[in-house]
């Protein structure tokens, strides 16, 4: 149908007219510019978003199961789920005798509101926390320094803490470690054997608050009958789903509900937050879209009014070219390739303007608030792909109208234009 | 019709008789039958004939002139007969293909092969050397670029220019610039040459030196077919059909043709 020397010949001449008239396609294309540019800082930001979130939600761990009377989600009211029955010794018990697909499962008991004494100060609201020495094998129990209290530590009922991150490093001052210190909670002396390293995001840090001492000397201290039980269960290797099934079947029997009855605690896991936070994260990403479609629907305008005066310009020559015999095609082809150009010129001035910014902003941030990881100082190379791609197809789209009218032209009127 | 015998002339060139009624004499090849054909535009509720009727024969190796006044119709005839234009009524055979029934691709394609234009605004592209402008044709007929520039070079050294192949239009005089527009009408070997007012926008020397190629041309066996408003231009034809109001007036031969 097309000859391949038309083809190339109308490729060339699309290149020309660019080149010929730098001022004027920089402008033409200042639209798409902007347009790309906010579709990459769009996907850069939206990106950084899904980041946090998954950093978030990993905290507690990817393979871990957190059974409470909470659901640490927030998506229930705390109306609903007050007047439910605390998990109880005998829980835990029968969970962790019965289970079989599991690794580990870690009892936890709360004491929110406790308070310490370091070197004659005194801080407060600080949560406390009784697990089993099991708990090492945790994210909970990922350190910095020292180490997790052993079992025969927990079988005796030791007075040994594991810090969080913010509490050490509330403590920490010109100390060169905390390690051995004595430090005195709600009153009594424990010693300290280890740090966890620092697990919250900048949306989630009470979670560096807490300090961990043996589930068993809590016992001791605080007695079983206390309210905040909550039990951890790491699967390991383990399927998932295989260990959350037998975890809810095996609480279900240790509380007796019948088959009927609703699950009457909560199961928070990694994928419990990311379902929660699903709607609002697909509403930001439509918001994100229709930003980038809007600005692309500006670009096109001023890509098909370039195109129209160029058109517009070629007139004369477009009548001598069909005189000589060149097709509809040809000179269709011809204008397209520009538009297509145009806008291929403008996607690589944004990618290399908006790598740019995004290495500023992102060196500015992490100067501003460190805890901020997870923006990306690079544009991810799928969504430069993406944002070229999308470029070239809309100048092409954009291109189509003037195109067309210039393909429509016969000869004779061309000819006649001055 | 007239049919004349001229014997009697000072130049060594002996004419040959053509029997513009007799079109099945097998020793001439027809090139163009236009039967009845006719042009209308509707501006609003008035119509508008540019050609009322026309019909005519052209065979391979004629010089022929269509003269007119304006508003005869001769543009009209001239971009139907080019193909740049299709008739309103009426047939139009070329080489015994119907041209008036083909569609704009099929056409560009005539244009392209068969039929080489001489504007008498040159219409060369700007921006192009004159060797670019010669190869036009041969890219769209699908001519690879080694063979392209070959056969445009030695076009253009058929035409005298071929030490100007590199130059631009504007760096080119009037005259170099409608050789550079012969070579370009010659470069895909067409069936006829068209040339619309070919010395309109050139001073009578030079116009006389673009006359003498054409007759060149002519004499080496191509078709040509000169359309002006212009006695002396018409007068180096060898058959002249005169337009007035849309119709052919005469189609005579030249009993006292100039000559080289």
């Amino acid at each position: 149908m097309l000859k391949f020397s038309e083809l190339s010949e109308s490729i060339i001449l699309a290149f020309d007219s660019i080149i010929g008239n730098k001022i004027r396609s920089l402008l033409a294309s200042l639209g798409v510019v902007v347009g790309i540019s906010v579709v990459i800082m769009m996907g850069w930001a939206l990106n950084g978003l899904d980041e946090a979130l998954n950093q978030t939600f990993s905290i507690i761990g990817n393979d871990m199961i957190y059974l409470d009377k909470w659901d640490w989600t927030g998506g229930k009211k705390w109306n609903t789920l007050k007047d439910r029955r605390d998990i109880t010794q005998e829980n835990v018990d029968f969970v962790t005798n019965n289970i079989k697909s599991a690794e580990y499962v870690i009892p936890n008991i709360n004491k929110w509101g406790s308070s310490l004494d370091f070197k004659g100060i005194n801080y407060k609201g600080i949560s406390l926390v009784g697990v089993t020495s099991d708990n090492a094998y945790t994210p909970a129990g990922d350190l910095i320094d020292g180490r997790y209290f052993s079992q025969l530590e927990d079988k005796n009922n030791e007075n040994v803490v594991v810090l969080g991150f913010k509490v050490y490093e509330t403590l920490i001052g010109d100390n060169k470690t905390l390690i051995d210190e004595e430090i005195k909670i709600n009153g009594r002396k424990f010693t300290i054997v280890g740090v966890v390293k620092k697990r919250g995001t900048f949306i989630f840090d009470m979670i560096d608050n807490q300090i961990f001492i043996p589930y068993n000397t809590y016992v001791g201290i605080y007695g079983k009958r206390t309210k905040g039980i909550s039990i951890g269960i790491k699967a390991g290797n383990n399927n998932l789903d295989l260990v959350r099934d037998e975890a809810i079947g095996l609480m279900r029997a240790s509380r007796n509900l019948k088959p009927y009855e609703d699950d009457d605690f909560s199961i928070n896991e990694t994928k419990a937050f990311q379902d929660s936070v699903e709607t609002i994260r697909v509403s930001v990403w439509g918001a994100g879209i229709a930003m980038t479609a809007l600005s692309f629907l500006v670009g096109m305008i001023g890509i098909s009014n370039i195109m129209f005066v160029s058109v517009t310009e070629r007139t004369k020559e477009i009548g001598i070219r069909k005189a000589i015999g060149a097709k509809k095609v040809t000179v269709l082809i011809q204008f397209l390739s520009e538009a297509g150009f145009l806008c291929l010129v403008g996607a690589i001035i944004s990618l290399i303007f908006c790598s740019i910014v995004i290495y500023i902003l992102n060196f500015v941030i992490i100067k501003f608030n460190p805890s901020i990881t997870f923006l990306s100082p690079f544009i991810p190379l799928n969504l430069m792909f993406i944002s070229t791609f999308i470029s070239v197809a809309v100048g092409v789209i954009a291109g189509l109208a003037p195109a067309i009218k210039a393909s429509r032209l016969t000869p004779i009127e061309a000819l006649r234009y001055d | 019709m007239n049919i004349d015998n001229n014997i009697n002339t000072n130049n060594s060139q002996s004419e040959v008789i053509i029997d513009v009624n007799n079109k099945k004499d097998k020793t001439v090849e027809n090139i163009i039958d236009i039967q009845d054909i006719s042009k209308l535009y509707t501006m609003g509720t008035e119509i508008i004939y540019a050609l009322k009727s026309a019909t005519l024969q052209i065979n391979k190796n004629e010089y022929v002139a269509i003269m007119g006044p304006s508003g005869s119709g001769k543009s009209t005839l001239m971009n139907i007969l080019g193909c740049l234009d299709t008739p309103t009524t009426g047939h139009y055979y070329f080489k015994d293909e119907n041209v008036s029934i083909m569609d704009d691709n099929e056409l560009s394609t005539i244009r392209n092969k068969e039929i080489g234009f001489v504007f008498q605004t040159f219409n060369l592209l700007s921006r192009s050397s004159a060797l670019k402008n010669v190869e036009l044709p041969l890219i769209y007929a699908g001519i690879k670029s080694s063979e392209r520039q070959i056969i445009a070079k030695n076009t253009l050294k058929s035409v005298g220019l071929e030490d100007r192949m590199n130059h631009k239009p504007n760096e080119l005089s009037g005259g170099q610039r409608q050789r550079v527009a012969i070579a370009r009408a010659l470069v895909n070997n067409p069936s006829i040459i068209l040339a619309d007012e070919p010395t309109g926008n050139l001073d009578s020397k030079t116009g006389l030196e673009i006359m003498k190629l054409f007759s060149d041309l002519w004499l080496e066996g191509n078709t040509i077919i000169l359309v002006t408003h212009e006695e002396e231009i018409a007068n180096y034809a060898r058959r002249i059909i005169r337009l007035k109001d849309g119709l052919i007036e005469s189609d005579t031969l030249n009993p006292n043709p100039v000559l080289f």
